[in-house]
């Protein structure tokens, strides 16, 4: 409906954000750094080539890259500024990010009757868990990372997506995936299916939390239990697993040093400030420190925050960006939540209105666990802020989700069977 | 159709958990972030400091009294005058912190402010030339230089202020200590554990028996329950329920007014005027003078104690005469003063005058206010008059300046020497002048140093003259 | 100085994003406005365009069907109420009233004309629809359906 026209001034914006930032960090550096400069170019002129790409080719919605690209420009500003040669491998795996995202929206929309894999879904997950517990290298204290040339990788970021896939399979009809032509009763048949998608969905958070993947863990439960509510045909199954929750947090609180640790530094962080509880008052502190408008990029001090170009990007925002620049961010995640959640409730095909909603779901609730964490409104857990913190496992997972969304949302390909042609 | 609804509920909840991530961070910045800031943990504070050239601080009329001097890559703080101001400024050490004014006013002094807690300036430590706002005290630095000269090899305060407006000209305590950084850090321990306590600031921390200055608070409850016309027979000495309470070397002054019993400053006559005033009169005028309550001031202050339990008839005949239970600092006991001298408004102390930022304009301005009413500018007036009558004929007349009209009283503090040895009570001193329009008052403690007329009164009389020869 | 400079720059830094938030949330609304007039009802009288051209044959966006409960104009323009990006579309090409059960549609002054049943519309006067007349609008042809009469 509306053409490129309307998208200019948005457009235009982020434009000009990343110009006033990159001229400021260029201009405000010690010495005149060059090295900012050609990123500043190459970020803007990337973007803008992108979303005029989709807006002009009519490839689906137009707004969630819009709003991914102002997230990217703030974490890219971000990290750049912390770190010039992270700034720039982020870059890259925007880059490699990209060429997934418009792999997968093709793809998508090319093959039809995703939910064939569903087997693969199943099983691709526990290989590459795995393969991690292989040959894994250990890395803060989790174990699922692999390293290739100078990049690691994280594995299990791509099993959340499959097991999203696999979730949409499930609901597409409700407890009729496995046994589908059997002939056991139907009664039978349905407590078979609901306990065969719990063994699958608690499998995987087992894996999870063997890798210490905690807060990956409980994401997806919560996703499960979201998607259940919805879409599960009685709320039996619901209450059921959501009467788990609390036995489940009693017994990891009770089994799981480390999540004793968590959640005491979650209350009080000042009794060992020197040692448990440095990360989050360093993280309080660069909040505090921050204003509302921000000290302005590079003139604050967010480098005395541990692991501040990834879990606690959000920090570093709020710091130089000020509370209206962390709220700024906040309010980015909501819209794109909103447009996902917009999106799928037009379309008609059932296992993309599932895969979306799950997608969509996941995104918010990563977005709030690790921003709550982060200004202490939850305990912390180790997950990444989507599209803003550094990561390239981060990003290609959700530059992945990401390029599902935008294909299930354009309408043309939208029927019930999802077929298409040309 | 009813998944949708579930759908939208779930998006709402969405919503909400973003929107307590909203309120939250609001709440930390509007209620969390002083606390957070000044954190000893956050080095984000320290860094400003290094990135600022701290402000300086002078005195009323613009002497210089801290500075700091850029030593390298490190910025190091001068105090010209040593230890004269140790008790007023303060120290500014990396290792033992920072202190009194130095401490009060840090976030001042390194340009910080409300507005730039809003805007983030607190953090902003890369821009080079930053300069905090200079401090101009209330002191006058002749009369501290004089009050330091005169306290010398001695233990004691001597604390001097305007009585109108409440701001404190003279600060001094002794013995005091060299406040840069790196005679702290020499003499620091050796000071910790030394028998003369150093580090005590006297004037506004230092505990003391008022002695027979307290008596002026008496005369004024006195006058106001209407017995200013008595006559009274002084022995010389009274028992009072098994205690014994003689005047100074147990002189007797027979039939005398209340006027004259203040002039000679007698013990006996006060001890049974305490009586007969009674728990609650006493008690009424010593909380009007603000006893046991926390004296806003740039620096701390310890409260004046008075007793708050029931009194016996000695502990009333003991506090009459400021001794027993009764405990004060010397800058209480100027203010006291000062509120007698100023219609009986006693004003709030005031340290600072103004703070000034680099440019030169005036940020802020200190405004004088009033602490308390202790008592009817009637009552006040009469006072005033009883106390003109100790400098020219009674105990006070040490304090004496020719062509000035000087109004005071006297104080020996009995303490745990003086019971064994003679002349070894503190020596207290407090009046003010001109009586007819008071323009400075004091107060001067000097411990162990005997008589209140023979030690303390000379050192009022110097400041005093000083300050209204000018 | 240096200080205002600073302050300045952040405060618009800040502004640039809230901008950008407010443009996006502009124009997902008025995307949900133009949604919402080509959604149908199946009570009462209403009238609707039905698209006769292949979607997915057309460059630019364009809905199945358009509601036309009340009068609406149409054009390239986004203050239209049916905007269609199609060049061969004025900026403001037609307006259609609506008065009571009677559809009237008017050219404005369009370079390409408004065309109904393949007759060019006059420039000054309007045209009463019919069900089942076709109008074609630049590229655009549109079937008038005037339902539940």
């Amino acid at each position: 409906m509306l053409g490129e026209t309307t998208f200019r001034r948005p457009l235009l914006l982020i434009a000009v954000f990343n110009i006033i930032g990159y001229s400021f960090l260029f201009l405000s550096g010690e010495a005149y750094n060059w090295h900012i400069a050609a990123l500043g170019t190459f970020v803007t002129l990337l973007i803008c080539t992108v979303c005029l790409f989709i807006i002009k080719r009519n490839a689906g919605d137009e707004y969630l890259f819009l709003i991914v690209s102002m997230l990217l420009s703030i974490g890219l500003l971000v990290i750049s500024r912390l770190n010039e040669g992270l700034g720039i491998k982020q870059f890259i795996w925007v880059l490699v990010g990209l060429t997934l995202f418009f792999s997968v929206y093709f793809v998508y929309i090319r093959v039809s009757k995703w939910e064939r894999f569903t087997y693969l879904y199943i099983f691709l997950p526990f290989a590459f868990y795995l393969i991690t517990l292989v040959l894994g290298k250990n890395i803060n204290g989790a174990v699922n990372w692999i390293s290739i040339g100078g990049f690691t990788f994280q594995p299990s970021e791509l099993s959340k997506i499959l097991f999203i896939f696999f979730l949409a399979s499930y609901f597409k009809q409700p407890d009729m995936l496995f046994l589908k032509d059997s002939r056991y009763s139907e009664k039978t048949k349905v407590v078979v299916n609901r306990v065969l998608l719990m063994l699958v969905t608690y499998l995987n958070i087992g894996f999870l939390v063997i890798q210490r993947e905690l807060g990956t863990a409980v994401l997806m439960f919560l996703v499960f239990l979201i998607v259940l509510y919805v879409y599960g045909r009685d709320m039996r199954t619901f209450f059921l697993n959501s009467a788990l929750i609390i036995p489940g947090l009693l017994a990891s609180y009770a089994l799981f040093y480390h999540i004793r640790v968590r959640v005491e530094v979650w209350i009080d962080p000042w009794s060992d400030i020197t040692d448990k509880g440095y990360q989050i008052t360093q993280s309080l502190f660069a909040i505090a420190s921050g204003g509302f408008f921000g000290t302005g990029i590079g003139m604050g001090r967010p480098d005395m925050v541990p692991a501040v170009t990834t879990d606690f990007i959000f920090a570093a925002i709020c710091e130089e960006l000020g509370v209206f620049g962390g709220v700024a961010v906040v309010l980015l995640f909501m819209l794109l939540i909103y447009r996902g959640i917009k999106i799928i409730l037009g379309v008609k095909n059932r296992f993309n209105k599932i895969l979306g909603f799950g997608i969509a779901v996941m995104f918010g609730l990563q977005t709030f666990i690790i921003i709550g964490g982060v200004i202490k409104l939850i305990p912390l857990t180790g997950i990444t802020l989507p599209f803003v913190s550094y990561g390239g496992s981060s990003l290609t997972t959700s530059f992945i989700a990401l390029g599902i969304m935008q294909a299930i949302s354009n309408t043309d390909m939208d029927e019930a069977g999802g077929e298409i042609y040309g | 159709m009813a998944e949708n609804k579930r759908i939208i509920r779930v998006m709402v909840g969405l919503c909400s958990l973003f929107l307590a991530l909203v309120v939250y961070l609001t709440f930390i910045q509007l209620f969390k972030s002083k606390s957070l800031i000044a954190n000893t943990y956050n080095r984000r504070q320290v860094k400003i400091e290094e990135n600022t050239a701290r402000g300086n601080i002078y005195d009323r009329n613009g002497v210089l009294l801290a500075y700091s001097e850029k030593n390298g890559e490190q910025q190091e703080r001068i105090y010209p005058f040593g230890p004269l101001y140790s008790h007023v400024i303060g120290y500014n050490s990396k290792v033992y912190g920072k202190s009194l004014i130095e401490a009060a006013y840090n976030r001042e002094l390194l340009g910080i402010n409300e507005y730039s807690q809003v805007f983030g300036m607190a953090s902003s430590s890369n821009y080079p030339g930053r300069k905090g706002d200079n401090i101009y005290l209330t002191i006058d630095h002749e009369l501290q230089a004089l009050g330091g000269e005169l306290l010398q090899g001695r233990k004691g305060a001597v604390v001097a202020m305007d009585p109108k407006t409440g701001e404190v000209l003279a600060l001094v305590s002794s013995p005091s200590f060299n406040p840069g950084a790196k005679e702290l850090e020499k003499n620091w321990q050796v000071m910790v554990e030394s028998q003369d306590a150093p580090f005590l600031s006297r004037a506004t921390q230092g505990l003391y028996p008022p002695g027979s200055t307290f008596k002026i608070l008496i005369t004024a409850a006195v006058i106001e329950k209407g017995l200013e016309n008595e006559i009274y027979n002084d022995k010389g000495s009274i028992v009072i329920d098994e205690r014994e309470i003689r005047n100074s070397a147990g002189k007797a002054y027979g039939e005398i007014d209340l006027k004259k019993a203040l002039a000679v400053s007698s013990n006996v006559v006060y001890a049974q005027l305490g009586v007969t005033l009674g728990e609650g009169s006493l008690k009424d005028i010593a909380q009007r003078a603000k006893f046991g309550k926390e004296i806003d001031f740039d620096i701390p202050v310890s409260a004046s104690r008075f007793p708050h339990d029931s009194m016996s008839k000695t502990d009333l005949a003991e506090s009459a005469i400021g001794q027993g239970k009764v405990l004060v600092t010397p800058l209480h006991m100027a203010m006291i003063t000062s509120g007698i001298a100023n219609g009986g408004v006693m004003m709030k102390p005031l340290l600072v005058k103004k703070l000034e930022d680099p440019d030169g304009k005036t940020d802020k301005d200190a405004k004088s206010a009033e602490f308390s009413k202790i008592m009817s500018k009637d009552v006040s007036e009469k006072i005033k008059v009883m106390m003109q009558e100790v400098v020219v004929s009674g105990t006070g007349h040490n304090a004496a300046i020719q062509g000035i009209n000087v109004a005071g009283k006297t104080g020996t503090a009995e303490n745990e020497l003086s019971v064994k040895k003679k002349a070894k009570e503190h020596s207290w001193f407090v009046g003010f002048a001109p009586v007819e329009d008071p323009k400075i008052a004091v107060a001067v403690i000097v411990e162990y140093g005997g008589s209140g007329s023979d030690t303390a009164a000379i050192i009022a009389r110097n400041i005093i003259k000083k300050y209204l020869s000018r | 100085m240096v200080e205002i400079l600073l302050l300045l720059i952040k405060v618009i830094f800040i502004i640039v994003i809230y901008l950008f938030i407010f443009g996006v949330i502009r124009l997902i609304y008025l995307d949900i406005k133009s949604m919402n007039i080509s959604k149908t009802n199946t009570m009462g009288f209403h009238p609707y365009f039905k698209l006769i051209n292949q979607r997915d044959m057309l460059g630019f966006k364009v809905e199945e069907n358009y509601t036309l409960d009340r009068s609406v104009t149409i054009g390239r323009q986004d203050k239209n109420d049916i905007v269609i990006k199609d060049p061969f579309i004025s900026e403001i090409h037609a307006h259609v009233s609506v008065e009571g059960d009677m559809v009237y549609i008017k050219d404005l002054k369009s370079k390409n004309g408004v065309f109904v049943n393949g007759s060019r519309v006059d420039g000054d006067q309007r045209v009463l629809l019919q069900d089942g007349d076709i109008i074609k609008i630049g590229q655009v042809k549109f079937l008038f359906v005037a339902a539940g009469k």
